[in-house]
């Protein structure tokens, strides 16, 4: 649902109905008039926008019924009724459907061996990269190795030399490994702060840092042959942007990065992905497309074990309730409850 | 009930379960070996097939690795299938482990949250003990990013249908932090952009000082400045548009017109308030009435010794001397005449407000006066006090109060002089975001103009051709030290030891090896001028400890790996990761090589005598 059509939406609802989805979003949400506070509930729901649609759908199911209902003579119950109800459309589930715990436990084990098929977003990620650069922001593990390696393999097709790093040299040497394996030992060289190895490969893997490294020396004229020939730079792990000591590196090698080479940049999920995109866009030849999906490949499920060995589901629901973090299975709510009643010392403040 | 899961437990009920293999997340380092401990003296032995799978694939690990073949944690991971994985462990372990991850063989490993990001292998299972992780000394809540990183651990591509993460509370664990992070959405990320030394140099060495401020505004920093400068300007023409109604009247800016008109109003209003209360009579005598002058009262006379105004009352007070040496307080108003007669008084702060021989001689003074003294002729201007000049002055150049738009304004003041205060306030805070990053560059350019690095016309120095190839943390301070040919006696083992002091920033207390006296002495040396650099750059920790640790290891080339763990309390993967970092930053001095040769060779010695042991079999 776009801003426009939700807006729309909720424009279409009774005040009353935007009042009980404002309650717990909005401070002082009785004090505004309806326009105001479309508007406010549109700002708040910029955060969460799932958990706020789902709420608002619930909500407007949950009027029909009673709508066609409602008699003049039981008016005043009727009004009163939304309250209780409104305590509920926050969380659609009751206890009643709670999941148990032999669903929540089913599905455990090993799928059979089925033959690779890239997901959608990893052969839309590949496709894209012919022609502009390429922000990925994925659920950790849901295979970002797969279209770093496949856009190499395409690059060196190319003749044209690849960069890959990675924050760490722990990973920088599980890649070269890895990468070793898959396109032979002399393709693939590493550099890193004291290694160098097969420093002429068409893929090299290297840190960050070396990098940036080498693009200034290319600027100030000790030019990396190299470079000339650099058609594609992978950067694993780019929400190490926003570390506080080295995030600065990442934007150097982003700013200086040669415009003839194409950018991947390959992060866990973030909350602004698309603002990366735009600012790359805005500072390089070409733009650069977004690829952002939050499903996770395999999906999860959270649980709670108590220290007494009793294991329940943690939410009420089979998966994770995205955008409903107050959706605890009434057992481990219990549990929880009981475990902070004996831990806490006593006269503490319960947060 | 126990606070916590005992690992045991732990263990048994996720094989009961298959959730089996397990990345448990524990708090600290400690409570991972600690779990490691547990498992000692426990039988829940693996099945011998089992056990011998893993034997068999430390076999081809430790064939490549030998450092590890002697691990004390051998025997729990063979015999019961867990392990401990933290940034304690040398790395070589710790590849060890993931590769038993990635085949399957382990059923639980213990980690630290702390090297959540640097885990890469996947398991079926995460299980999660705290909502809080320590960095730097403190400890934060978990961001819903970091829970999704943690969690998205669990489940194995291709090797699983579903993968769990498991809640198991321990002390002072908020579960709520836990709920929102796995329900939320992560947050989004900001740009941690800082303008270093060598970074400036760099740049200067390739581009022209003109071009820099288009470099700077292609950061990300900036993109995030701009986004919020845009975010101002979009309110600040809200506030134009709410500005209208206020635009120009009778005179175009009003505002300001009617804000210093209101002001001097105000302000005569308060000058009239103080005088009010006294007569002109009174007004025109507290000028005379000083110590000193002789008073009539209403019976006798007496010498005014201060004159001072009380919160109590509301006419100016004095202090009078009266016969037979009373002192007596009274307001002005009791005075009746001001006699034309004054005595030297040498006054003093306290009681009685004059030196003890005044007092004496003032009393004596008072009983010698003769019987008739001339009265003051004291003149009494019946009109009212004027107005101090400038008030009158701006008050005149007021059109305001004959203005006919003065009801008016006077109604919107308040509303219009906000509104044009917050549209002050965002023009100056969008041109603070436009032109921070510039501001905080030309800062760094001074600075490298002072000590030498750029010319005034920002070009680099000789000394700045080889101090932008120093590209680590401290760069200012260790350049300053090679000027200050700190190291000149070419030792490896002096300069290891200083750059290991200067590389490790972790604040872990670890035990003192004996240090040398060279090496304390260059210590020493070194934190005088990061003392003297503090205004410009952070100091370092400067730890002797480590810094003795190092130089141990390159000055004696027969120490074991083993040997020099002994001589320290710090943990194998801490030393390990502390020579890694002197390695780093002793291949840039390395790189000096044109300049400085003597050096460079000092620091490419240090470098093969490091690589040795553990350090030659990763790179």
């Amino acid at each position: 649902m776009t801003t426009d059509e939700l807006e729309q939406l909720l424009a279409r609802q009774p005040v009353a109905l935007l009042h009980r989805l404002a309650r717990g979003r909005v401070h002082r949400h009785f004090r505004t008039g309806k326009r105001r506070l479309i508007e406010l509930l549109l700002q708040h729901s910029s955060h969460n926008r799932a958990g706020f649609e789902s709420d608002l759908q619930a909500l407007i199911g949950e009027q029909h019924p009673r709508s066609e209902s409602k008699s003049p003579r039981i008016h005043r119950p009727a009004a009163i009724a939304p309250k209780k109800a409104s305590s509920r459309g926050a969380e659609p589930a009751s206890d009643e459907t709670a999941v148990s715990l032999s669903a929540w436990l089913e599905g455990l084990g090993v799928p059979a061996p089925q033959p690779f098929v890239p997901d959608p977003w990893q052969s839309e990620a590949l496709s894209t990269l012919n022609d502009t650069d390429v922000v990925i922001s994925v659920p950790t593990g849901s295979g970002k190795t797969y279209v770093a390696v496949e856009a190499a393999r395409r690059a060196m097709e190319d003749n044209r030399s690849v960069i890959y790093t990675s924050p760490l040299k722990a990973l920088s040497n599980t890649k070269y490994t890895e990468f070793s394996r898959i396109f032979g030992a002399d393709n693939v060289g590493i550099l890193t702060g004291d290694r160098q190895e097969n420093g002429h490969a068409p893929l090299l893997i290297m840190t960050t840092e070396i990098l940036r490294n080498l693009l200034y020396d290319a600027a100030s004229g000790e030019i990396d042959v190299r470079l000339d020939t650099l058609g594609l730079v992978i950067l694993d792990e780019s929400q190490y942007l926003a570390d506080p000591e080295r995030g600065v590196v990442w934007e150097e090698t982003i700013i200086f990065c040669p415009a003839q080479a194409r950018l991947l940049l390959l992060s866990a999920s973030i909350g602004n992905p698309q603002d990366i995109a735009d600012w790359l866009t805005s500072i390089r030849s070409t733009t650069c497309r977004l690829v952002r999906h939050s499903k996770r490949t395999v999906p999860l499920r959270a649980g709670y074990l108590h220290p007494n060995g009793k294991l329940v589901p943690l939410f009420n629901t089979l998966g994770i309730p995205h955008g409903h973090p107050n959706q605890l299975h009434p057992e481990a709510k219990h549990l929880f409850l009981e475990y902070e009643e004996e831990t806490l010392p006593s006269g503490r403040p319960r947060r | 009930m126990p606070p916590s899961i005992h690992p045991v437990d732990l263990v048994a009920a996720l094989r009961q379960k298959h959730l089996t293999p397990a990345i448990v997340f524990l708090t600290s380092r400690r409570a991972c070996d600690e779990a490691m401990e547990v498992f000692n003296h426990i039988d829940l032995v693996l099945p011998p097939t089992r056990q011998e799978a893993i034997a068999l694939a430390l076999e081809r690990i430790t064939a490549q690795h030998p450092s590890i073949t002697e691990h004390p944690l051998i025997p729990i991971v063979q015999r019961i299938g867990v392990a401990a994985h933290h940034a304690g462990h040398l790395p070589t372990w710790k590849i060890a482990i993931e590769e038993l991850m990635r085949q399957g063989l382990l059923d639980a490993v213990f980690a630290t949250t702390t090297l959540a990001a640097g885990v890469d292998f996947p398991a079926r299972t995460v299980v999660i003990t705290q909502s809080s992780i320590r960095k730097s000394r403190d400890f934060t809540d978990l961001t819903i990013g970091e829970v999704q990183q943690i969690s998205g651990r669990a489940g194995r591509r291709g090797k699983d249908h579903v993968g769990f993460a498991i809640v198991t509370p321990s002390p002072y664990i908020d579960l709520t932090v836990l709920t929102k992070g796995f329900t939320g959405q992560p947050e989004a990320i900001h740009s941690q952009f800082t303008i270093s030394y060598p970074m400036v140099l760099n740049l200067l060495k390739a581009h022209p000082h003109e071009h820099i401020q288009g470099i700077l505004a292609k950061s990300f920093a900036q993109f995030q400045l701009n986004q919020r400068a845009e975010l101002l300007e979009q309110k600040l023409d809200a506030l134009h548009v709410q500005m209208e109604p206020f635009g120009p009247r009778v005179c175009t800016d009003w505002i300001t017109q009617w804000h210093t008109f209101d002001h001097a109003r105000r302000h005569r209003h308060t000058r009239h308030q103080t005088h009010r209360e006294e007569s002109p009579e009174i007004t025109a005598r507290l000028p005379f009435l000083t110590p000193g002058r002789v008073v009539g009262l209403g019976r006798g006379r007496g010498i005014v010794l201060r004159q001072y105004r009380s919160k109590g009352q509301k006419n100016s007070m004095l202090t009078i001397l009266r016969s037979e040496s009373a002192v007596t307080e009274c307001p002005v108003t009791s005075v009746k005449e001001v006699f034309d007669r004054t005595y030297d008084c040498a006054e003093t702060p306290t009681y009685p407000w004059c030196s003890t021989e005044t007092f004496d001689r003032l009393s004596h003074q008072l009983e010698d006066l003769p019987s008739r003294v001339p009265v003051l002729p004291i003149l009494v201007s019946t009109d009212v006090e004027p107005l101090p000049d400038a008030v009158v002055q701006s008050l005149g150049d007021f059109p305001c109060p004959t203005c006919p738009s003065r009801s008016a304004c006077q109604k919107d003041f308040t509303t219009a002089s906000r509104l044009r205060q917050e549209q002050q306030r965002h023009t100056k805070s969008i041109q603070a975001l436009r032109t921070s990053l510039w501001h905080r560059f030309q800062e760094r350019v001074e600075v490298l103009q002072k000590f030498g690095y750029l010319t005034l016309t920002t070009q680099l120095t000789s000394e700045g051709e080889w101090a932008r190839l120093i590209r680590i943390d401290h760069s200012l301070l260790i350049t300053e030290l090679i000027r200050a040919e700190a190291f000149t006696g070419g030792d490896p083992s002096l300069l290891a030891g200083i750059l290991a002091s200067l590389a490790h920033d972790d604040d872990r207390p670890g035990a003192f090896p004996r240090i040398s006296t060279g090496l304390s002495s260059l210590l020493g040396q070194v934190r005088k001028l990061a003392e003297s650099l503090a205004p410009y750059e952070d100091p370092p920790l400067l730890r002797a400890d480590v810094a003795a640790l190092v130089e141990r290891w390159v000055a004696d080339p027969t120490l074991t790996w083993i040997g020099l763990c002994r001589l320290t309390t710090m943990a194998e993967g801490d030393i390990y990761r502390l020579l890694a970092r002197t390695l780093e930053f002793l291949s840039q001095v390395q790189a000096l090589k044109s300049t400085h040769p003597g050096l460079a060779e000092s620091a490419s010695q240090a470098i093969t005598l490091i690589r040795r042991g553990v350090l030659e079999e990763l790179p």
